[in-house]
């Protein structure tokens, strides 16, 4: 039994060298600490009413950042899917939809969830500049009886 | 014989789970740091390091149980990676996060259920069945 735990270290730090020094040399590494998650700002969020008022005048799109297989089961009728991890292959095929300066209004679902706040980042940094969350988006708006569809299509 | 057979058959098959699930990771950190954060279960202190370290922790036992290479030591690091994606997966679903699992990278987006769990659980079984049973 000694021998194994033995190996078991050895493999456990023998790994974690390979990885640290990969990670080091790679470009693909990352740094070594993460800052701090940023709270969603106050003015980075929308309120059901003005998401709803948004949505009947066809102001903003709206983009459900959750995967594609959340999005076909039930989505807001008309939003995009923009699954945040798939941010750089999936982005390139909605742009062409997304007016100039058109307001974005990106939901997930769940209160905790960090999918919206992610892809709302991502949608920062290359310099959209209206972007706003509807917190808990999905079972909200789902609640209060708005406009929903199913399947692929938005 | 028969045992022979089944723990050849079964470091196989957790063999190439891990080692999978390792290589997709591995080829991009950030999109799993990400996948780590979402769980919201580390002070962000040490997120990335995690993140940079596990998926080789995976690869590495998954290349040594393919291999037939210390086979008892690589499933005693299995089970407790099983381990840990249990707890991870469990609280998870407890707290009601929507995330994606980012258990084989984010090639396979799926959000987290109980599916994943059953699956760490047979991981978890099947690593320390060999653990118990393998020979080196």
């Amino acid at each position: 039994m000694r021998r194994i735990i033995q190996q078991t270290l050895i493999i456990l730090f023998g790994s974690s060298a390979i990885g640290l020094l990969v990670n080091a040399v790679s470009p693909r590494g990352i740094p070594y600490t993460r800052p701090p998650q940023a709270q969603v700002a106050p003015q980075d969020v929308i309120s059901l009413q003005d998401a709803q008022g948004a949505w009947s005048t066809g102001a903003a799109v709206f983009l459900d950042a959750r995967a594609p297989a959340d999005y076909i089961a039930g989505h807001i009728a008309g939003a995009l899917n923009l699954p945040t991890e798939d941010f750089d292959q999936r982005y390139p095929l909605i742009e062409p939809l997304l007016g100039p300066d058109q307001p974005i209004i990106i939901y997930c679902d769940g209160k905790l969830c960090d999918l919206s706040h992610d892809l709302a980042e991502k949608l920062k940094a290359i310099g959209r500049i209206d972007v706003k969350i509807l917190l808990n988006g999905w079972t909200v708006w789902k609640k209060a009886g708005q406009p929903i569809n199913t399947g692929s299509k938005p | 014989m028969l045992v022979k057979t089944t723990n050849f058959f079964l470091r196989l098959a957790l063999g190439a789970v891990l080692l999978l699930a390792g290589a997709l990771k591995v080829f991009n950190p950030a999109g799993f740091a990400d996948s780590v954060q979402h769980y919201q279960m580390l002070p962000h202190e040490f997120i990335n390091v995690v993140a940079i370290i596990m998926p080789w922790i995976e690869l590495v036992a998954g290349v040594f149980l393919v291999m037939g290479v210390w086979v008892r030591a690589s499933a005693l690091l299995a089970a407790l990676l099983s381990a840990i994606f249990m707890m991870a997966i469990g609280q998870a679903l407890a707290r009601g996060l929507n995330i994606e699992c980012g258990c084989f990278g984010t090639v396979a987006g799926s959000r987290i259920g109980l599916s994943h769990l059953a699956v760490d659980v047979a991981l978890l079984l099947t690593s320390v069945w060999l653990v118990r049973n393998a020979t080196n």
